[in-house]
């Protein structure tokens, strides 16, 4: 096609513009895996709701109060509970890439970061756990 | 018996094609070290002039070829045909950003952002040539190292799916340069960079999908070098006289 | 039409070009500078090299050994003013350079470290790990940014030089997004456009080195100097003719024969695998003719070991090496030896220019490996050329903008008719031409092949005059080359035409040159004239262009200022 020399081409602005399609999170495992992370915040939120009005049930009086009766609640609470645990695992998994500290001008390596933050997770699980319990006796 | 194999590329001339499709070329596959590069410079120089690509060293440093191959962004001179053949290899543009031509991006964006980290040495107060270099050790280049081996390729930008939400996230190579200069000890222009960097388009923008650093072909890691900077921004809000890192 | 106007346009956008581009603003900054590249400029060649750039830095080193070390490895080819010129200023660049955060490797105190190279008497090369050209393309480009005068047309390919009374006024250059021809025009045009490897099939060069510039200038009617002396670095990939660094001998690296020898002591005995890049590549090549290499399915190859370093020696110095090891060739260069064969690498000839980048077409520079200054004369050291490309940037820079603040702005009225002539040259050969028989692949796969045939390590008359009409016959096919290509969009068929139709041209001049030096000197070695005749030869081949295939060749004294010629002996 015969162009006078100098003159832009009508298509000059012309680019294809890309559009991310809607099922994205489906065509990768690490997208799907990352939005099953994200994800747990609503099963999460969704317990503390339950849990306040399990609570309240519970203020009515210990006697009228059985757990078992809420069998529903228990099954759900084990269902919160892993998504729980993989939102933490993973957050914790990644404090070796957040955390950069040094020692004696050497930074300290990400592995033992991440032992460090598994090992406060289950020094605060044991600590909360007993007082917990202490209370609840 | 000599090996074939299948490329399925993009195509689209914005001057007859309203959007982009695929076309397929049934190539020679004759030798076991070629790369996908190798095999879109086969289609060009013998069966079809008109696909245009980027290139240039073919030894994965000069971050032209970056392509999406079967769906992961890749640089194309280091992806091996031994590593798909048999099955068809479909290589397109580089996801989230427009398309010019066939494989071709616009990257001018990326150049954009890039600038507005203010990629350079900042000094209250120039040494002068005389005195000579800013003294440096081993222990200070390594604690910037890393994102210094950038190559710009953009293959973190197109796996990121916020940047592909949300254009005006500054983006995972653009974060990891504005870091390597504030980590760099001669520099001294964290202040200045701090508002790009610490806005809401930011590193703020970031979720963590992380797999920016999985594509990365140069070990930058980029997701390490946006939380370490949303870690860092945050401990100079709460502690704003502490320790500039 | 588009018609932009500078003080200073810079064509190529790597490490000479940014450098000039960066110097002219600095030398004045109310300069409006330029920068056209036909690729963005991190792409530009110069981040693939790897060794580092050489610069006297310590006290025990001096400015007349850094001379005579160059001279020497030039085989006395050099123009030893501009040596000594450059032996002073390569320091201020390297420090400079530190200044806008290049990170060079550095010594337990912190200071710039150094380690050793081919032809080096001491340890004078300074580095940045193994990737020192990606580190030094990227601080240049990464500084360029902040200076505000500096406008940058990036992917536009420039197709022709504006001369208007024989003086230089500008390019005319296609935007290669929309296809548009646009005439840019400069009281000052400085080129950098880098190699021209790609006219070799077998070369660690990038699909951009095209000699761009080199044809661009030899149009114009500037000089080509020493179009003959190509460099072919010793140790590049089998197969895809990737790099390997000559930092790896500098480590320590053995070259070994198909015999587990370390040859080389039959060739520079006191250097080793530290000697001058032509003489190691000669002494592989014979090696390979007298039945000592190794057979491979891509060819002959030496064995390049370093698994005696250790991996912490490697993993610190020579870490990229290791990357290309293992991606491109699946081994570990920790525990095994790297197949290496010699591979077209450099271009010591180029476009005539002096000590500050001029040429003799007023308001035309050069710089880089597109020009040849007289620096590196019949072979270049490696190191050299980073630095050189520092130092001549920042040359030229400062010369085209002290010339473009006296020189008077081109008047527009001739450039109207020059920019069309030449967009309709274009599409009229290219873009709008029906039938044709012959594929640019084609036409291209077979010049390559011919020049590492009659131009390689060795050369031969018979081998150069074969060569000579070959590329009678290419340019001919060429004439009637198929352009499928026809959109204005970012046509790379129509680049790839352009291109090649430069690098045809410029390969005459390689040829030519060559036949008509009738001596070995320096990376030109010819069989039939194994010996250097300083007598006849102490000269620059310099080819003009003329209305046939063949240059009008002129020769020129090599400028001897401290070091008389002697043999060459290692």
């Amino acid at each position: 096609m015969s162009l006078p020399a100098g003159e832009a081409h009508p298509a000059l602005s012309n680019t294809y513009r890309w559009s991310m399609p809607a099922n994205w999170w489906t065509r990768k495992r690490h997208y799907f895996f990352y939005m099953l992370r994200e994800f747990t915040a609503l099963p999460l939120a969704l317990w503390l709701l339950w849990f306040l009005v399990e609570i309240k049930r519970a203020g009515d009086g210990p006697a009228s109060y059985a757990p078992h009766s809420s069998a529903l609640f228990v099954v759900f609470s084990a269902v919160c509970l892993a998504f729980a645990l993989y939102h933490s695992i993973t957050f914790l998994s990644l404090a070796g890439v957040i955390i950069h500290v040094k020692f004696l001008n050497r930074p300290v390596p990400s592995r033992l970061i991440v032992l460090s933050q598994f090992g406060l997770w289950a020094a605060a699980s044991i600590v909360i756990g007993f007082v917990l319990i202490w209370f609840g006796r | 018996m000599a090996k074939r194999i299948t490329i399925q590329a993009t195509r689209f001339d914005p001057e007859k094609d309203t959007k982009p499709r695929l076309q397929s070329y049934d190539i020679p596959f004759s030798d076991d070290s070629m790369v996908v590069l190798d095999a879109l410079n086969y289609i060009k120089a013998h069966v079809d002039g008109t696909l245009s690509y980027r290139w240039s060293c073919r030894m994965g440093i000069c971050g032209s070829c970056g392509m999406m191959v079967n769906g992961t962004p890749k640089l194309t001179c280091n992806a091996f045909l031994r590593d798909y053949w048999p099955q068809p290899v479909v290589v397109q543009p580089l996801n989230n950003f427009p398309i010019v031509r066939d494989l071709v991006i616009d990257m001018e964006d990326f150049l954009d952002k890039l600038k507005s980290v203010k990629p350079w040495i900042v000094r209250k107060q120039e040494i002068p040539l005389g005195a000579g270099e800013h003294l440096q050790t081993t222990s200070q280049i390594d604690d910037f190292k890393q994102f210094s081996q950038c190559i710009n390729c953009m293959l973190c930008y197109a796996a990121c799916p916020v940047y592909g939400l949300n254009n005006e996230f500054l983006g995972p190579a653009a974060i990891a340069l504005a870091r390597r200069y504030n980590l760099d000890s001669r520099d001294q222009g964290l202040k200045d960079r701090l508002p790009v960097i610490a806005e809401a388009e930011g590193v703020w923008e970031c979720s963590f999908v992380g797999e920016c650093s999985v594509v990365c072909p140069k070990g930058v890691d980029p997701a390490k070098a946006i939380q370490q900077t949303k870690l860092d921004t945050t401990m100079r809000f709460v502690l704003p006289y502490g320790n500039r890192e | 039409m588009e018609f932009e106007s500078y003080d200073v346009l810079v064509v190529g956008g790597g490490l000479a070009g940014i450098r000039a581009a960066i110097a002219a603003v600095e030398a004045n900054p109310r300069v409006k500078v330029g920068m056209v590249s036909k690729v963005y400029p991190m792409r530009s060649h110069t981040v693939s090299a790897e060794g580092g750039a050489a610069a006297v830095l310590r006290p025990e080193d001096s400015y007349e050994t850094h001379a005579f070390d160059t001279i020497k490895g030039s085989d006395y080819l050099a123009d030893q003013d501009v040596v000594e010129a450059f032996v002073r200023e390569a320091p201020i660049e390297i420090i400079q350079m530190e200044h806008w955060g290049c990170p060079w490797s550095r010594d337990p105190d912190g200071k710039i470290s150094a380690r050793p190279f081919g032809g080096m008497t001491t340890w004078r090369t300074c580095f940045a790990a193994d990737k020192s050209g990606f580190h030094m393309l990227h601080t240049v480009f990464q500084t360029s940014l902040k200076y505000p005068q500096i406008t940058r047309h990036d992917e536009a390919f420039v197709t022709k030089l504006l001369v208007e009374d024989s003086r230089c006024i500008g390019v005319v250059a296609l935007d290669m997004r929309s296809g548009r021809f646009d005439a840019i025009t400069a009281k000052a045009v400085i080129l950098a456009t880098g190699g021209l490897g790609r006219v070799y099939a077998f070369t660690t060069n990038g699909n951009i080195c095209t000699g761009d510039g080199m044809a661009l200038a030899y149009r114009a009617g500037a000089g080509l100097k020493d179009m003959e002396m190509v460099q072919f670095h010793p140790t590049g990939l089998p197969f895809t003719g990737i790099l390997i660094t000559e930092a790896v001998r500098g480590e320590g690296g053995y070259l070994t024969n198909s015999e587990g020898d370390r040859f080389l002591k039959r060739y520079v005995p006191n250097k080793m695998e530290l000697g001058p890049r032509d003489i190691i590549s000669r002494a592989m090549t014979t090696e390979f003719e007298e039945g000592r290499g190794f057979e491979g399915p891509h060819g002959k190859y030496m064995h390049l070991d370093v698994r005696h370093l250790g991996e912490s020696v490697i993993d610190r110095k020579l870490p990229f090496m290791r990357e290309l090891g293992r991606e491109f060739l699946g081994i570990d260069i920790v525990t095994e030896p790297i197949p290496v064969r010699p591979v077209q690498h450099y271009m010591m000839g180029g476009v005539d220019a002096d000590i500050s980048g001029a040429t003799a077409i007023l308001g035309l520079y050069a710089a880089g490996e597109c020009a040849n200054v007289g620096l590196n004369g019949g072979n270049r050291l490696g190191s050299n050329s980073l630095s050189e490309c520092l130092v001549f940037g920042a040359a030229s820079g400062r010369a085209a903008a002290h010339y473009a603040s006296a020189a008077r702005a081109p008047g527009s009225k001739p450039v109207d008719a020059m920019l069309w002539d030449e967009a309709r040259r274009v599409e009229g050969a290219y873009l709008e031409k029906k039938g044709g028989e012959e594929r640019i692949g084609d036409i291209r796969e077979d010049l390559q092949r011919e020049m590492d045939a009659g131009a390689g390590v060795f050369r031969t008359e018979e081998g150069l005059q074969a060569l000579i009409k070959r590329l009678a016959d290419l340019r001919e096919r060429f004439q009637s080359v198929k352009i499928e290509d026809s959109s204005r969009t970012f046509n790379t068929e129509l680049t790839a035409a352009l291109e090649l139709d430069y690098m045809l041209e410029i390969s005459d001049t390689i040829a030519y040159s060559a036949l008509a030096r009738e001596e070995s000197r320096g990376a030109h070695a010819r069989r039939d004239f194994p010996d250097r005749h300083d007598e006849k030869y102490l000269k620059h081949t310099v080819a003009f262009r003329t209305g046939e295939l063949a240059p009008r060749l002129d020769y020129r004294d090599v400028r001897i200022t401290n070091f008389t010629p002697q043999a060459r002996t290692y």
